[in-house]
């Protein structure tokens, strides 16, 4: 009997634990916690009084504007928030259920904007789009910010296609973001605050593609320059946040599947593997083979032909991609988070998430040429025309796990760590002729590529009474980029008499017939960083003062590898075989006499070691009920070292040491019926790259340019004026006009040398000067002005048109390139416009969206040759969102449904073209 | 007898004024000969001689005889020292590896008498060693008797001349990687060796052990004009960046030249081998580089030697050269372009085997040919193929001979004469044997435009003409005509296609086909067999603008080929066949 009841306490208490949502139904209270945001500032409100109207109960907020307030009775609750100096608010119909944790952020406006008190309700309050819009509203400066639900309404899968919403923002190869039309290295990127390192050997850039969208809160993108910034800031400083903790514990998942009209179900090539390419997991078994580091670049050694087939043999034998059927794409996540006594009782919000996608895409139609100069001036003739189709297998997985408890009422700890990593295994296959040579050929390429990002922050937030609040945070963050054993096979294609029975050869001269190419990167980014700020005045009139510093330690590791095998004076019968027949070992005998091997990639290696430390300090100043004059300096000292080893053996370094100071003064002048007007000048600049400071050559194994650094680049100092006029005529609706000018000098470009038989070499100057200027309009609004059915359709679109003039010196340095024209990489206008409609209850959702780049430069013009242009093409894309039952909601994503080819030309001269193919995406989403 | 004289009459006034200087002495006048003296040889030219003086004589008369019998003169004469000590005096400008006698005459007073004759022989050339380090900017001479090695990129700087004596060797170190001899815009070299003694630009390494790209090659810029507008640096220049820095590879341009008689000096009976070190990757050098050279620079005898890229190679620029040998180049044998001008004739290039490459200094071409001319081509080519002025230069008397594998010529290549790019010139008189790909490819249309795009070139009006050219041992003799490709008619231009001829029957002596010749090899005789259809069939008369571009400085032969029949061997004794 005892035994029985025992039993059945037992049970009751598992049946307890795996349902404790029925458990909770009997409970009739239900929690509200949420955030209080200085709608002038942004910034979260402490000590707010927030009451539940009608009872008790109420807390006061904590450091960072948070409150939670507990067993509030269930049903439709009113809350009421106070502060001084602050309008009152009252927020009513928050639907409470029984046994839930409702969450609810709300603005409070200074008193001096609005006198009487404000009633809104719950639904209006609520919305990221509207935290996006305070963000833009609330800043000093000018920004723009895609957040986690706009993202979740859009078919973005990363943050670069997230982050292309924004206006001004163009986005190129998926993955680089330029801003209003500034080449990448006028765009800096951190995460959650701290600068994320570069994967890229050549270039200092991010490839944004590498953060799932699922991750994401939200991505801002700052345009204007204040002293609180990175210096190296010009184009815009893009912001990725990962996502933050909810309210109470809560659950997600969801899972999709993928259909690419180019690749799934059909026939594709894809890339032998070692396993592992999957998950992006190759481990060493790609990694170069201990022989050939060994012997390095060859130099001072006489290697026997025994030797030279042992180290040919090294290789893995392959060559060919493989015949395949494309696997639709699959995508799943998962997130758990809350907000739970889980440490003593203490308090910790947590978001442990994860994500996986993997997918196969084609790029068909795949067409690339060269362009040649024609007989009249200016003119172009195709040569090297080569047809094709590339199939890459990609996948990309990653998790975070963001921490933050309160420690007392006036601290906050944070922890945010990230782990993502990424692969590309591509297969190239593509026929065509060479001019140089006169021969038809088919080559063959696989190449992966795997990528990985790793950063842990720690931080924290300090309340000191209302006036002073510190905050802190040390961030380790490292990046790896891998290309393990690329291949390339060429083979001449060879006709029988009249052209009947076509016959491939290994093209087994030259250094380009066989080629296996290994290259890695490492960059370390350690930095730490504080800021302290001083609040006085009366409430509403508030002036800040602001003052901190930061400490960066960057270093980088690039090596770069690359072998040619050949067989000289190989006969015919040898070159018919296939790749893995010729590399199957049978050459590679102690008597055979085929093969040669040649060190290709010399000198494209390189360190480098920079240590940036900054401090500055900034005033606000409440001039005037509508006037608020921000100004500031920062000030900031770099010390770079780059040293790489040239191809002839001689080791060079350069060293570089700017300080600089950055002067900024920027006013927000509030105009009446919710209009503001900002007018921003500083001065900020760019810094060289680090490969584009050292003075060796090399072959950029990438695009097979020859490519020379210049250690006599000077940074670049940028004046900018930016004027902005916004209004905000309701929540979620904004109309803004902005104009901006920039003043480069002596700007950094990537131009061209000639030298003698035809070739020429990438280099890098100093441009004398650029200028820029651009009109920016953004509007998001309401079509209820149209009809009132349409009151819960918004439409948006954002528009950026501008132009630059670029002046290059007449002198040596760049002698074969275009000296007068647009900067590289800019569009003369971006656009992206949109259309949602979303349901009442906020469960079913329609987007519609767009997005065009105009025709931009893509490299200068190899004189007399025009600039390449890389073509307008328009993207649409229709997104669903449906609910099925419950906590399940179903999405249908429809990309890229234009399909218009991506196109670069030159001249008359298709440089390259393909297209993606349509692609439908279907999901569901999970949460509980 | 006149030297003699001359020398007696130098005597006799030196022993007038020294008897007139001596009247003060107050020591009896007993002269005795000069015993102990020795006599060294401290380079091919110079002897020094070593002896002690005694007190109280007056002077030293010094006598030389050269080799075993040769009668005594007087070549200087030394005055004694105040207190007896060694004298020393140092004879220059002697003959190599020569016996040469001397004797040493006292003299004291009136009185005089000779010491016993010393024998000794001048060293051989490049006894004595050197290092070439950093530019050389002011005049200098590299003397035959020192082994002069080139560490780093050697530049020889605007203003400067550099004399080097014939018989020099100078090497590029193979350690220092590109080693390398510039001669830059506005400098000269006056390298002009004799058949005897031939100046030699070779690799660091011995004889046996040396292979293609051991080291950078040499390199002359001059002033003239190219077609190419712009900056246009030397393929290779620049890896270690834009300074200027002595010894280093520091960028060098050869565009924006205005004055097609620059002059950069001379090179006669000069060898470069084992050049084509490439500095960056596809960029080797060129045994003989001539990058904007000008009409007043003289050329003759130049021999490249198992070089890794071309054997010579020309960018813009006009200049004659005469009696050129390229010997196993492993690109193009002549490779002119970016509207060169110069006129080229007595032409031989004998290709049997891919030499061994240097491991890491590049690598073999995918389309090696005998002679591959381009019109423009890159950037700065303002109107593409069509830039002026055209790459036209006279080509006559050539003897190209290929490996007769496309194997080792590589899968573009195997042309006798590419004629691409919009190039012009006019070849004629020539033989191209053993071509595996075919006796001449004439690619695109802008190069025929240059013909008038007629088959049968009109010597009055055409840029470009191939006339009386033999073709033998190889498949055709024109590249398969096609929507770019196009060709000449045979007869109509005196092509003869000599397809079932072969090379070897052609010549007094070659190596047969597909044989690699031993290294040293001199017995190449390039000079038409007897009954050769070479020996006869030449031009001999140039008409319109072949004759007006010839000038006096090619003139027609009855004979095709670089060698007349019955005449002068005249590749022999100053070039070298070697592979390692």
């Amino acid at each position: 009997m005892r035994l029985s009841l025992r039993l059945l306490s037992l049970f009751a208490y598992a049946a307890a634990l795996t349902a404790p949502s029925s458990l909770a139904a009997q409970d009739r209270h239900g929690r509200i916690v949420g955030r209080v945001i200085d709608a002038a500032t942004g910034l979260g409100l402490p000590d707010v009084g927030v009451q539940v109207v009608g009872t008790t109960q109420g807390t006061a907020t904590g450091v960072d504007g948070r409150f939670s307030i507990g067993r509030v009775g269930a049903g439709t609750v009113t809350i009421h928030l106070r502060r001084i100096g602050f309008t009152p608010k009252t927020v009513t119909g928050l639907m409470l259920e029984p046994g839930q944790s409702l969450e609810q952020s709300i603005t409070l406006e200074p008193a001096t904007f609005r006198l009487t008190a404000q009633v809104v309700t719950a639904a209006a309050e609520r919305g990221t789009v509207t935290e996006a819009l305070d963000r833009q509203r609330n800043s000093t400066g000018v920004v723009s910010a895609v957040t986690a639900e706009q993202i979740q309404k859009s078919p973005d899968g990363n943050a670069a296609q997230a982050v292309q919403r924004v206006s001004g923002v163009t986005v190129q190869d998926g993955k680089y973001v330029f801003v209003r039309g500034l080449g990448e290295r006028y765009t800096t990127s951190s995460l959650n605050g701290a600068r994320v390192p570069s994967p890229e050997p050549e270039k200092r850039v991010v490839p944004l593609d590498l953060f799932p969208a699922g991750l994401l809160q939200s991505i801002t993108t700052t345009k204007t320059f204040t002293p609180d910034q990175p210096g190296d800031f010009s184009g815009a400083q893009v912001d990725i946040k990962t996502r933050e903790f909810p309210a109470e514990r809560a659950y997600s998942a969801q899972v999709g599947s993928g259909y690419a009209a180019g690749a799934t179900g059909r026939d594709v090539h894809l890339a032998q593997g070692v396993g592992g390419e999957r998950f992006a997991m190759v481990g060493n078994k790609r990694a170069l083979p201990a022989l050939l580091r060994e012997v390095g670049n060859f130099q001072g050694l006489n290697l026997s032909q025994g030797d030279k087939n042992l180290i040919v043999s090294q290789f893995r034998n392959a060559w060919s991609p493989l015949a395949a059927t494309g696997s639709p794409n699959l995508n799943g996540s998962f997130a758990v988070g809350g907000d739970d006594p889980l440490l003593f009782g203490q308090r910790i919000g947590y978001l442990v998430s994860g994500t996986l996608s993997q997918g196969v895409d084609t790029k068909n139609d795949q067409v690339r040429a060269l362009a040649d100069r024609g007989t009249v001036k200016g003119s172009t003739t195709e040569i090297d025309r080569f047809t094709g189709a590339t199939t890459s297998q990609s996948v990309l997985w990653g998790g975070l796990a963001n921490l933050s408890t309160m420690a007392g009422r006036h601290s906050r700890l944070l922890f945010n760590a990230l782990y993502n990593r990424s692969a590309d295994n591509s297969t190239r296959t593509e026929r065509g002729s060479f001019e140089n040579e006169g021969i038809e050929a088919r080559i063959q390429r696989m190449q992966y590529v795997q990528r990985s990002v790793r950063s842990v922050q720690m931080g924290a937030e300090h309340a000191v009474g209302e006036a002073h609040t510190f905050d802190w945070a040390v961030t380790d963050a490292r990046v790896n980029r891998d290309e393990p054993d690329r291949s390339e096979f060429v083979q001449q294609i060879e006709r029988g008499p009249s052209g009947s029975g076509e016959v491939l050869r290994w093209l087994s001269t030259g250094n380009g017939g066989a080629v296996r190419t290994f290259s890695t990167l490492r960059e370390t980014n350690r930095e730490g960083r504080a800021n302290y700020q001083l609040v006085f005045g009366p409430a509403g009139a508030q002036h800040r003062i602001k003052v901190g510093g930061l400490v960066r330690h960057t270093d980088r590791d690039a090596d770069t590898r690359a072998f040619s095998i050949s067989a000289p004076g190989a006969p015919d019968s040898v070159r018919a075989l296939r790749p893995e027949q010729i590399f199957d070992g049978r050459f590679a005998t102690a008597n055979s006499h085929v093969f040669d091997i040649a060190p290709l990639a010399q000198g494209g290696s390189y360190g480098a070691r920079d240590r940036l430390a900054a401090a500055y300090l900034m005033g606000e100043w409440a001039a005037a009920r509508w006037l608020r004059v921000i100004g500031g300096a920062r000030a900031e000292w770099d010390q770079l070292d780059v040293n790489a080893v040239s191809t002839l053996g001689s080791p060079l370094s350069t060293a570089k040491r700017w300080n600089d100071l950055l002067p900024s003064l920027a006013a927000t002048l509030t105009l009446p019926r919710d209009q503001q007007l900002r007018l921003s000048a500083s001065r900020t600049l760019a810094r060289p790259e680090y490969r584009e400071l050292s003075p060796i050559k090399s072959r950029d194994v990438l695009n097979g340019d020859d490519v020379q650094g210049n250690d006599q680049l000077a940074r670049t100092s940028v004046v900018n004026l930016d004027a902005r006029w916004e209004w905000y005529p309701h929540a979620n609706e904004v109309l803004s006009v902005a104009v901006f000018h920039k003043t480069f000098d002596q700007p950094i470009e990537r131009v061209y040398r000639a030298a003698g038989s035809g070739t020429r070499t990438v280099f890098y100057a100093n441009a004398q000067r650029a200028q820029n200027l651009g009109l920016e309009l953004e509007a998001r609004k309401s079509l209820s002005m149209v009809a009132d059915w349409l009151a819960s359709v918004q439409a948006f679109t954002n528009l950026t048109v501008m132009q630059s003039r670029i002046e290059l010196p007449v002198n040596t340095q760049a002698s074969a390139t275009n000296l007068t024209r647009r900067m590289v990489g800019q569009a003369p206008f971006v656009l992206n416009s949109g259309l949602t409609w979303v349901s009442r209850s906020g469960t079913s959702s329609v987007t519609v969206l767009f997005n065009m780049v105009g025709d931009r430069i893509d490299a200068a013009g190899d004189a007399p040759l025009p600039d390449v242009i890389d073509r307008a093409r328009g993207v649409l894309d229709l997104s669903l969102r449906l609910p099925v039952s419950g906590a399940l909601t179903a999405r249908v994503d429809a990309k890229n449904l234009l399909d218009a080819p991506y196109r670069t030309t030159q001249g008359t001269v298709t440089r390259e073209s393909y297209r993606i193919g349509r692609g439908v995406q279907a999901g569901l989403s999970w949460r509980p | 007898m006149i030297p003699f004289r001359r020398s007696a009459l130098a005597a006799f006034l030196a022993a007038v004024s020294l008897s007139a200087c001596s009247s003060d002495s107050s020591t009896a006048p007993t002269v005795t000969p000069v015993i102990g003296a020795s006599a060294t040889a401290v380079s091919s030219s110079a002897v020094k001689l070593s002896f002690s003086s005694k007190s109280g004589d007056t002077g030293y008369n010094i006598e030389r005889a050269e080799g075993a019998a040769g009668t005594f003169a007087q070549v200087g004469t030394v005055a004694a020292p105040a207190s007896a000590g060694t004298v020393t005096y140092t004879d220059a400008n002697l003959k190599v590896t020569t016996v040469y006698r001397y004797r040493i005459i006292t003299v004291r007073g009136t009185t005089s008498v000779a010491s016993a004759e010393i024998s000794v022989t001048t060293l051989a050339f490049g006894s004595a060693a050197a290092d070439l380090t950093t530019d050389i900017t002011t005049s200098r001479t590299l003397y035959a008797d020192t082994t002069y090695t080139l560490k780093g990129f050697v530049h020889v700087a605007n203003g400067a001349t550099l004399t080097i004596q014939p018989g020099t060797t100078i090497k590029g170190d193979y350690t220092i990687l590109g080693s390398s001899l510039m001669v830059l815009r506005g400098a000269k070299i006056q390298a002009v060796g004799t058949a005897d003694a031939p100046i030699v630009f070779t690799s660091s390494r011995a004889a046996g052990q040396r292979q293609a790209g051991d080291w950078g090659g040499l390199i002359i810029v001059g002033n003239a004009p190219i077609n190419r507008s712009g900056s246009v640096e030397i393929e290779g220049s620049g890896t270690d960046g834009q300074t200027v820095v002595g010894g280093k590879n520091y960028q060098v341009l050869y565009s924006g030249g205005n004055t097609p008689t620059d002059n950069s000096g001379e090179l006669k009976y000069v060898r470069v081998e084992f050049a084509g070190f490439a500095p960056s990757l596809n960029n080797e050098l060129n045994a003989f580089t001539f990058a904007a050279v000008g009409s007043g620079t003289k050329v003759s005898y130049v021999n490249a030697v198992a070089g890794l890229d071309d054997s010579f190679e020309f960018f813009g620029g006009g200049f004659d050269l005469s009696y050129g040998v390229a010997f196993e180049g492993e690109d193009d044998q002549f490779d002119m372009s970016e509207g060169f001008q110069g006129r080229l004739q007595f032409l031989i290039s004998y290709k049997s085997t891919n030499v061994p490459i240097r491991t890491g200094a590049g690598s073999y071409a995918t389309d090696m040919e005998g002679i591959e001319n381009d019109g423009c081509n890159g950037s700065g080519c303002d109107l593409g193929f069509d830039t002026a002025p055209f790459t036209q230069p006279v080509v006559a008397n050539f003897t190209l001979i290929g490996p007769a594998s496309q194997s080792i010529t590589g899968a573009g290549g195997g042309f006798g004469m590419m004629l691409r790019r919009g190039t012009g010139g006019y070849y004629v008189n020539g033989v191209l044997a053993r071509y595996p790909a075919a006796g001449i490819s004439l690619r695109d249309a802008a190069t025929f435009a240059r013909a008038g795009s007629a088959v049968i070139p009109n010597l009055a009006t055409a840029d470009l003409a191939v006339k009386n050219v033999y073709i033998a041992e190889t498949p055709l003799a024109f590249q398969a005509p096609s929507a770019t490709q196009n060709a000449f008619d045979l007869a109509g231009n005196s092509i003869t296609h000599g397809s079932a001829i072969t090379a070897a029957s052609l010549f007094a002596s070659i190596p047969a086909t597909g044989a690699a010749p031993a290294n040293g090899e001199t017995a190449f005789d390039f000079t038409p067999a007897t009954n050769s259809p070479i020996a006869t069939g030449g031009l001999a008369t140039f008409t319109g603008k072949l004759a007006a571009k010839a000038g006096t400085a090619v003139v027609g032969t009855a004979y095709l080929g670089a060698a007349a029949p019955g005449g002068a061997k005249w590749w022999q004794g100053w070039t070298n066949y070697v592979r390692n």
